[in-house]
Parts: structure tokens; C-alpha cells; sequence
């Protein structure tokens, strides 16, 4: 583990009886990072946050935060911890202002950041005042965002944390996000939204059935992944044998074609592309969507990681 | 305002209209025991035709002793294990240890509050707390009303002792935590709501069962031992107004152990929907 590592997870296994919810899982966090976690549903990125935060025990593998076990040494961890849920569930005959004062009371800590959370986020003393039963998702969710945030955490944990948040708000959870990291903290940030991943995360691991498929920074993630070639074809025959290229699962709209080609391929699948009636032709880096869409396709042995 | 004791505050508070529609139950209940006594006479109702109950209706007086349901401590102590009363004792178990640990887990709400610095043991004892003082007030009333109605009738103050009241009461504390501690286990082991209810009631119903039938047949009455109906006696209590330490002790320690079983399970358990 490194010295500076706000999260160490080395070899993490958690399974429940015969299902295994991650397996042989590392990852490390350094300390004023905003670290992406994507996968889609059942990769293991929910079972290992609650690993992360002393819900869950792992079955085996080593675990810790801030140098801490998050089980063994649980009251000394959660002062510094800030948490959202994937599936944040409240007690809908509270009140907002009786929620947030319940889970201040049970964190112990000063609230100092609870007014200007719920001012940046809009939620008014009069939202504040009613039943969270009679709240919209978009405002428990901002609820959550300010318990997780409101004791000003060393590590904020957020899962899924952008669920049904309008445009403006979510400008002010990334405003939120980038002020933090700006102040030192750390942010974990698991998320099946690809564009909030790489617009506010500097790295990202990669889960898929339980396993670590890469952890890479965004940049590097899009820089090594497909390229996305778009051609034209100037004879109007429609959809025809693309040679070699047609392994590049190519999408035929009309005349057009799609494909996904990963990088070294490309200048290869070109030469041969070109000797085809090709009117127009455009090569763009794929975003980290298609990045990670090529990663769940292609199963992966050993997790990359780049530094 | 602070919450001193949040998570015992959380417990009370989402169930304080239930409770207090259980504390106004089981008060109507009681006085309508108490009035009913008062003004029928006990020997009315088995003895005018020369017949007198049968044994094991000593199960719906509270009594394991000599104590016949057509007698005043009988007719009261009958109020004390009345199926109304049992229903209400049990939902307030039920309910109660329930929201100790499984309906947080269910509703997933428990991932809110065990990423805050507070222990398991803390959210037990707390969640017991809770529960304890429920029974406390449920029993607090009933005692209180049968011992307003001996206190207001010269009749019944004539056959009971207002300590055999209280020591009735006392009894019907330690019956409910006698339930209450294993029903809190379940929930420490669980995360269905559904199975602390039923589980509870199974204790209650099949325990009253038990000790029905075992009083009703001579060759099942060993079962009374296992039976938490043998050892909450209000009957007798009323009847004789003397603490019986043996059940008493038998009660809580019941109580006690599934108490202690429910926080070292806990304690193992992993904390999510």
C-alpha cells in the first residue's frame, strides 16, 4: 500500500454463499483524488463500497481506509466519512430538517457546511419543513448529497450520486465535487453515468462480474481505446463485405458505416477500407462511453493499471 | 433539539401513534375487565349449577396453583392473559424488535445509520431500550387500571391485595421481555421485518398453546415447563399478592439471553439490503 493512500483494497473477495459479489479486487485511492468506479448493475461496485464503509465484511482480502479497518475500527473511521447511497432510503414520516438533525445527532460533529448545502442545492426551509415521503427522487437525492457532505468529511463516498438530479443542480454537485478535492478531500464516485465519470473523476477502475478490469485515468482510458471511423460510400449499393474490418462489428446505416477499431488496428483497417469506393471518411476518438463498452465486450485477464 | 438517544428517539417516534392507540387498547380493555368483574359475581358463572370449571381453565385465569378463573383474582388475572391482551403485548414486541435491526435492513435504511460512528451494541441497546420502555408503559396501564378498580371496589379489594397487583404487573413486565429478548435475536439475525413479527407471535400463540394443553392433558403437562405462560401466573399473584422468584427469574433470564444472543449476532451479521 502506499503511504498516501486514502483507500487500500488489496485481493477483496466478498461473496454471499454461493454468489460471489467481487473477487480478487484492488484498488488505491490517493489522498485528493476523485476516483471513478463504473460498471454496470451487479459488477460488484455497490458490495464493494459498503465493503469500503463497514456494512459488509469481506470474505477475504485486505481492506482500508485512511489506514483504518473499516469494520474492526468503525467509530474511529466514520467521523471522517461522508456517504451516499445508491439506493438512498430515508424515513418518509421525518421531516427534511428532522432527517439531517437525526444523522448530524448520530454523527457527533458540527454541521457547519448544512445551511449552504441545502442553499447551493435548493432545498428551502419550507422543503425542509415537509415529510421526505412527500419529496420527488430529484430531492432526496439532494437530501442525501447534504448528510453525506454537511460534517465536511475527509472521504466523501458517493454511489450513484447525480440520480435524478436536474442540469443546474448537478452543476452545483460537480462545483461541490471540484471544491472539495480542492481542499483536500478525497472523493470515491461509483457511477453507471459515463459522462459524470469523466467529466469529474481523474481515474477510474472498471468492474465487471465481480473483477477488476482496469483502473486507468480517463485520459489514458480514452487515449488507448476504440477509435470511432465513420465512412461514406460514394455508389449508393448500401451495406458490402468490409474485409478485414468487418471484424469491427460495423454498424451500416445506408450508405454509411460505424466501426469501433482499437488504435494500433486502425491505419490497418484503413489501407484496406480504402480501396473501397469511399467518399468520405472521418476518424474521432470514441468517448468513454465506447471505451467502456469495448471493455465490457472484451474480457480482460489481468487488470491493467497505468500509474 | 438534540436526540440524546437518537436511534432509541427514531424507534418511539415513527411508532408513537401505534403505541399510543395500544396504551388507550389495552386501558379500555383492562377497565372493561375490572367493570365486568365488579358486577358479576364470580359464583354466577360456574358454581350456581354446582359444576366448577375444568382444570385447564386455570390457563385463562393466569394460575398454574389453585387459583379458579370464578374468583375475583381468577376473573382479573383472566384480563392479564386475555388473547387482547396477549395481541397487544405482542404487537408492541413484534413491532418493536422489528425496528431493532431487521426493518432498517429491509428498507434499506440502515445503511444511513451505521456509516455514522455509533456501534452495533449502541443501535441494540438503544433499539431495546425502546422496546423496553413500550412494554414498561403497556403494562404500567393495565396494572394501573386493575389497580384503580381494586381500589375503587370494596369487592375486589376484599379478595385482592393491591400489591398482588403490582406483582401482577411485575410478572406481565418480565412475560413481555421474556418474548421480547428472543424476538430481538431474530432480529439481529434477519433482515425481514415479516419473520421478527412472526416469529413473535409464534412464541406467543404456540407458548399459550403449550401450556393450555398441557394443563388440559396429564401426559403432556412436562411441556408446561417450556411454556412462558407456566411462569407468568398473574392468577396467582392477584390471588395470593407474593413475588414467585423462581418464574420471575425464569422470565428475565429468557429475556436476558436472547437479549445477549441478538448482540452477538449482530455483531457478526453483515449490515445490508
Amino acid at each position: 500500500m502506499s503511504d498516501s493512500a486514502v483507500i487500500d483494497v488489496g485481493a477483496l473477495t466478498k461473496r454471499y454463499g454461493p454468489t460471489v459479489g467481487v473477487e480478487e479486487l484492488d484498488i488505491s485511492v490517493a489522498a485528493g483524488e476523485v476516483f471513478g468506479f463504473l460498471g454496470p448493475n451487479g459488477a460488484g461496485k455497490t458490495t464493494t463500497i459498503r465493503c469500503l464503509v463497514g456494512l459488509l465484511r469481506p470474505t477475504s482480502g485486505r481492506v482500508r481506509v485512511l489506514g483504518l479497518d473499516p469494520v474492526a475500527d468503525h467509530r474511529r473511521l466514520a467521523p471522517s466519512l461522508g456517504y451516499l447511497p445508491g439506493e438512498l432510503r430515508l424515513y418518509p414520516e421525518l421531516t427534511g430538517e428532522q432527517t439531517l438533525r437525526l444523522l448530524a445527532d448520530l454523527q457527533g460533529a458540527p454541521t457547519p457546511r448544512r445551511a449552504e448545502l441545502c442553499e447551493r442545492l435548493g432545498l428551502s426551509a419550507a422543503d425542509l419543513r415537509r415529510a421526505v415521503g412527500e419529496y420527488s427522487r430529484g430531492m432526496k437525492q439532494k437530501l442525501g448529497l447534504v448528510q453525506a457532505l454537511q460534517h465536511d468529511p475527509a472521504l466523501v463516498v458517493l454511489d450513484e450520486p447525480s440520480e435524478g438530479l436536474d442540469p443546474l443542480v448537478q452543476e452545483t454537485f460537480f462545483a461541490l465535487l471540484t471544491e472539495a478535492t480542492a481542499a483536500g478531500r478525497t472523493v470515491l464516485l461509483s457511477s453507471h453515468v459515463l459522462p459524470e465519470v469523466q467529466r469529474a473523476c481523474g481515474r477510474v477502475a472498471i468492474v465487471r462480474a465481480g473483477r477488476l478490469v482496469t483502473v486507468q485515468s480517463v485520459a489514458a482510458l480514452r487515449e488507448a481505446r476504440a477509435r470511432r471511423v465513420r465512412l461514406t460510400f460514394a455508389d449508393g449499393a448500401g451495406p458490402r463485405p468490409l474485409g478485414a474490418a468487418d471484424a469491427w462489428s460495423p454498424h451500416w446505416r445506408g450508405d454509411r458505416v460505424e466501426l469501433l477499431i482499437p488504435p494500433r488496428e486502425v491505419v490497418g483497417a484503413l489501407r484496406g477500407l480504402l480501396s473501397l469506393p469511399v467518399e468520405d471518411l472521418t476518424v474521432e476518438e470514441a468517448g468513454l462511453e465506447e471505451a467502456f463498452l469495448d471493455l465490457y465486450r472484451t474480457p480482460t485477464e489481468q487488470p491493467e493499471e497505468d500509474s | 433539539m438534540k436526540h440524546r438517544y437518537p436511534l432509541l428517539w427514531l424507534a418511539l417516534h415513527r411508532r408513537r401513534r401505534m403505541l399510543v392507540a395500544l396504551l388507550i387498547g389495552m386501558a379500555v380493555f383492562e377497565t372493561l375487565i375490572v367493570v365486568i368483574t365488579v358486577t358479576v359475581s364470580p359464583q354466577e358463572i360456574f358454581a350456581g349449577g354446582g359444576r366448577q370449571p375444568p382444570g385447564a381453565f386455570k390457563a385463562f385465569s393466569g394460575s398454574t396453583g389453585d387459583v379458579s378463573i370464578a374468583s375475583y383474582p381468577g376473573l382479573l388475572g383472566g384480563g392479564l392473559v386475555h388473547p387482547f391482551w396477549i395481541a397487544l403485548q405482542l404487537t408492541v414486541i413484534g413491532s418493536l424488535a422489528a425496528a431493532a435491526v431487521a426493518a432498517d435492513v429491509e428498507s434499506g435504511t440502515i445503511e444511513l445509520l451505521m456509516v455514522r460512528p455509533i456501534s452495533r451494541n449502541r443501535l441494540l441497546a438503544e433499539r431495546t431500550a425502546a422496546l423496553a420502555l413500550a412494554s414498561v408503559a403497556l403494562n404500567a396501564v393495565a396494572t394501573a387500571v386493575v389497580a384503580i378498580g381494586v381500589v375503587l371496589s370494596p369487592r375486589l379489594h376484599q379478595a385482592v391485595s393491591l400489591s398482588g397487583v403490582f406483582v401482577a404487573g411485575l410478572l406481565g413486565l418480565a412475560f413481555t421481555l421474556c418474548l421480547a429478548g428472543p424476538a430481538l435475536a431474530v432480529s439481529a439475525a434477519t433482515s425481514r421485518r415479516a419473520y421478527v413479527i412472526g416469529a413473535t407471535i409464534s412464541f406467543g400463540a404456540v407458548g399459550f398453546a403449550v401450556n393450555f394443553v398441557a394443563l388440559a392433558w396429564s401426559k403432556a403437562a412436562g411441556l408446561r415447563f417450556v411454556s412462558p405462560f407456566h411462569y407468568y401466573t398473574p392468577g396467582d399473584a392477584l390471588a395470593h399478592g407474593t413475588i414467585p422468584w423462581g418464574s420471575l427469574a425464569v422470565l428475565t433470564a429468557v429475556g436476558a439471553l436472547g437479549t445477549a444472543a441478538a448482540f452477538r449476532l449482530l455483531a457478526r451479521r453483515d449490515l445490508a439490503p
